[in-house]
């Protein structure tokens, strides 16, 4: 008889599970690791995860909710069985990636330039033209090196019927949680030596170090004296730790908008010794917020002048601005046409099959079938203004059957994909339990080659049933281990 | 080093200092009068309000002067901004917009005392008694001091927060002299033995006393007490060292070479250090020690202010 231990009754249920072929069957990626984990005692396991739970907190790891309106500082849960991705599997995801950010960051040149791809009629203008993300501010201004998505974090979810990853969202913008991956990472070496050190697992932190490469490539005043800043919203911004962490991890400048100043068209940050000339600014403060003299003018967190700087090309940002258009959700659509129009390849990650309310036979078909549809809003993100029809009442359906009729153009609807599990511990429960999980690989740009670092975050639903991941809903994560050579 | 950044280091240490200065004070005073009367129960616990500068606060929230109410107001009450709890705070506040500036042990070892502070039940340790809270503040005070020195880059950033402690802990020392002396010399008339205990007291809470017997014979006199804790060249509580220590860390910032001064609060510096160097404790106290302690007080006033303006807010001329 087989020792089970910590999974003894576990359950694979009708999902794809990442850990098990079948009950009792560790998949080969996970051998090692199950038999480390069987043949500890659920006390064992609870002391490991508490130690793991407190470096957390102490380390001041925390993400800010807003509930309460004061903005409470929590921890994002952390669970200790990690997410395992063979070798192989790994290359074709990297491969697939790559494929698309490049594809991506043709698509937003073409948008803000020469817009080709409306002549060749692969893509309307007015869909383009209408998201709310779109920057008509930044048409025809060239960006240093020709470079928008410097840094992309891509939604996948394995489809539990084909057992196949597919993409499921862009994130072009400003993404967030990379940190979380190295850190987690940090965490896992400390409380599971062990299991380091029989499983062979690809390392991950090099990522600051080639994220700082790319924005010292981007300085006006060349590499040498390049003088690179973060821009933050600030403590109260929800991800203000991955701020500091990376900013500290580079050795660069986390600067607010308030230290900074544009003098003569020059952007400076104020000293102890007086203005200094900055060159390349990772900014994590949103388009809309960074000038309030192009923007919204309410904006405290950006600095007036800003975009004069950056349309003048005295210094560089990164992401560049207007890149919302490429992550907007109708346009998600149209992103496998993207790779074939400008890269001449076929996709090698599938989509998901994506209905625009926008067009007319779509609209129909989405209202006709709300009940079994997931429905989103364009322009959000973190999992807000979302509908999942099976998990609904007929009461927010119907609401946002108005929402879509009064403005098509903002909504987009997607089949469920019934998300893989991962084994996860159930701390009230003390015990092992499936629980839906996605991936989100970091992607870095460095306007030839795309370099993502093995694996990625996974982010774990950890309500039983639930599949919504994101932090802000109940969400928590899980290491990601590529495993070294052949499986 | 931005502005903002030698902004927030400067307040860090000076938080951390008046946590750890105000538990001193506390646990000294609690434990001088569990062996006193009732009597003077009120007047030795009203000067430790009047040190913080926050009697009218103090006396809308309570309607007593006692323990109980003194310990919970500067320990624990969110409402008043100088409390122990609120220190802490705001010195884990500061140093989480820096964190990326400061070391990682640093950040680890304010936010773990955060933590333990807030863990801290007002409730039961005003029942127990302020020692075990007081000894947690002040060993995590020392803690940090230890780590930021072993941890951090002597560099102008560690400048700003010397300059920060220093200040801050010539300040504490100056009120505790001057609200001690006020009370101890116009109280009513006590025994020798009691005095004499009273002195001790006040040299314990800035962790002096057994240097005291290294310098002097006894019998404990007040004046030479006020020597020690003010005109003492080494001793790290001393007002001169304090103020010796703010111009050693201006100086390092600026460059400026002794005999001379960059800014004005280098300039009022250099006059405070030099008074404290060689004026002699009788002139001081024929003079009148309010007065004198007063004037220090009003020029360190000015020092902190000189500083912001030289190098946290000076104007931008765009």
């Amino acid at each position: 008889m087989v020792n089970r231990g910590l999974f003894e009754g576990y359950d694979t249920g009708s999902f794809y599970d990442e850990m098990f072929s079948a009950p009792g069957q560790p998949r080969p990626q996970y051998t090692k690791l199950f038999q480390k984990l069987a043949t500890m005692a659920p006390g064992q396991f609870e002391e490991r995860r508490k130690l793991a739970d407190l470096s957390f907190l102490i380390q001041g790891i925390t993400f800010t909710v807003y509930s309460d309106g004061r903005g409470t500082e929590r921890l994002f849960p952390f669970d200790l069985i990690p997410r395992i991705l063979p070798h192989s599997e790994w290359e074709r995801i990297d491969k697939g990636l790559s494929q698309r950010v490049m594809a991506l960051n043709l698509f937003l040149q073409d948008v803000y330039g020469q817009q080709c791809i409306f002549r060749d009629r692969k893509i309307p203008r007015s869909l383009v033209y209408s998201c709310p993300h779109f920057r008509r501010e930044v048409i025809g201004v060239e960006v240093p090196r020709g470079i928008h998505t410097h840094i992309c974090g891509i939604d996948l979810v394995r489809d539990s019927k084909t057992g196949e990853f597919c993409v499921l969202e862009d994130n072009v913008r400003t993404p967030s949680g990379v940190s979380y991956v190295l850190e987690n990472r940090l965490v896992m070496t400390r409380t599971f030596p062990d299991a380091f050190q029989a499983c062979e697992v690809l390392p991950v932190n090099h990522y600051p170090a080639e994220l700082s490469r790319i924005l010292r490539s981007l300085s006006p005043r060349g590499e040498a004296e390049a003088q690179i800043v973060l821009l933050t919203p600030g403590i109260y911004n929800s991800a203000y730790f991955e701020h500091s962490f990376l900013a500290q991890q580079m050795g660069i400048e986390l600067v607010e908008g308030r230290d900074l100043i544009v003098d003569g068209g020059i952007v400076y940050m104020k000293t102890i010794r007086g203005l200094k000339r900055v060159d390349v600014i990772y900014r994590r403060v949103d388009d809309e917020f960074l000038d309030p003299l192009t923007f919204r003018a309410d904006s405290i967190l950006g600095v007036p002048g800003l975009m004069g700087a950056y349309r003048a090309g005295s210094v560089a940002l990164a992401n560049a601005v207007g890149n919302g258009v490429a992550d907007d959700k109708a346009i998600y659509a149209f992103v496998p046409e993207f790779i074939r129009y400008y890269l001449g390849e076929e996709p090698v990650l599938r989509s998901v099959e994506t209905h625009i309310c926008a067009k007319p036979d779509d609209l129909a078909y989405v209202l006709g079938h709300l009940p079994e549809l997931v429905v989103k809003a364009v322009g959000e993100s973190g999992g807000y203004g979302m509908l999942i029809g099976p998990a609904s009442d007929s009461k927010r359906i119907e609401q946002f059957r108005e929402r879509i009729r009064a403005n098509p153009r903002n909504y987009i609807a997607q089949p469920v994909i019934p998300l893989s599990r991962v084994p996860s511990y159930d701390s009230p429960d003390g015990c092992v339990a499936g629980r839906h999980v996605d991936l989100r690989p970091y992607c870095l740009y460095d306007g030839e080659k795309v370099t993502i670092v093995p694996g990625g975050l996974t982010r774990v639903a950890l309500q039983r049933g639930s599949m919504v991941v994101n932090s802000s809903q109940g969400g928590g994560s899980k290491d990601t281990w590529v495993l070294r050579g052949e499986d | 080093m931005l502005s903002r950044i030698a902004e927030s280091l400067f307040w860090l240490a000076r938080y951390i200092e008046r946590a750890e200065g105000t538990a001193r004070i506390l646990d000294v005073n609690y434990h001088m009068l569990l062996e006193q009367s009732q009597q003077s129960y009120r007047l030795r616990w009203e000067p430790l309000i009047i040190m913080a500068g926050e009697e009218d606060r103090f006396r809308k929230l309570y309607s007593e002067v006692n323990a109980e109410n003194v310990f919970e107001f500067l320990a624990f009450r969110e409402d008043n901004p100088s409390s122990i709890v609120q220190c802490i705070s705001k010195a884990r506040e500061n140093a989480r917009t820096i964190r990326d500036r400061i070391s990682r042990e640093m950040w680890e070892d304010i936010n773990g005392l955060f933590y333990t502070v807030s863990r801290f039940v007002p409730a039961e340790e005003i029942a127990a008694g302020p020692h075990r809270f007081c000894d947690k503040i002040k060993f995590g005070g020392h803690r940090f001091h230890g780590v930021t020195d072993a941890t951090l880059p002597h560099d102008e950033g560690w400048e700003f927060l010397r300059v920060g402690w220093a200040l801050e802990r010539a300040e504490m020392t100056a009120r505790l002299v001057d609200v001690q002396y006020h009370n101890l010399l116009d109280g009513p008339p006590a025994a020798d033995a009691l005095d004499n205990h009273q002195w001790m007291a006040v040299l314990r809470s800035v962790g002096a006393y057994e240097a005291y017997h290294r310098q002097y014979h006894p019998p404990i006199e007040p004046q030479k007490v006020a020597e020690m804790l003010m005109l003492h060249p080494q001793h790290p509580h001393s007002i001169r060292f304090g103020a010796t220590e703010v111009q050693a860390g201006l100086r390092a910032v600026s460059g400026t070479g002794p005999g001379s001064y960059a800014n004005e609060a280098e300039r009022l510096t250099g006059k405070v250090v030099e008074r404290l160097r060689y004026d002699r404790i009788g002139d001081i106290f024929d003079q009148g020690l309010h007065g004198y302690l007063n004037d220090l007080l009003n020029m360190f006033g000015s020092i902190g202010d000189d500083i912001a303006r030289t190098y946290f807010y000076y104007a931008v001329v765009a």
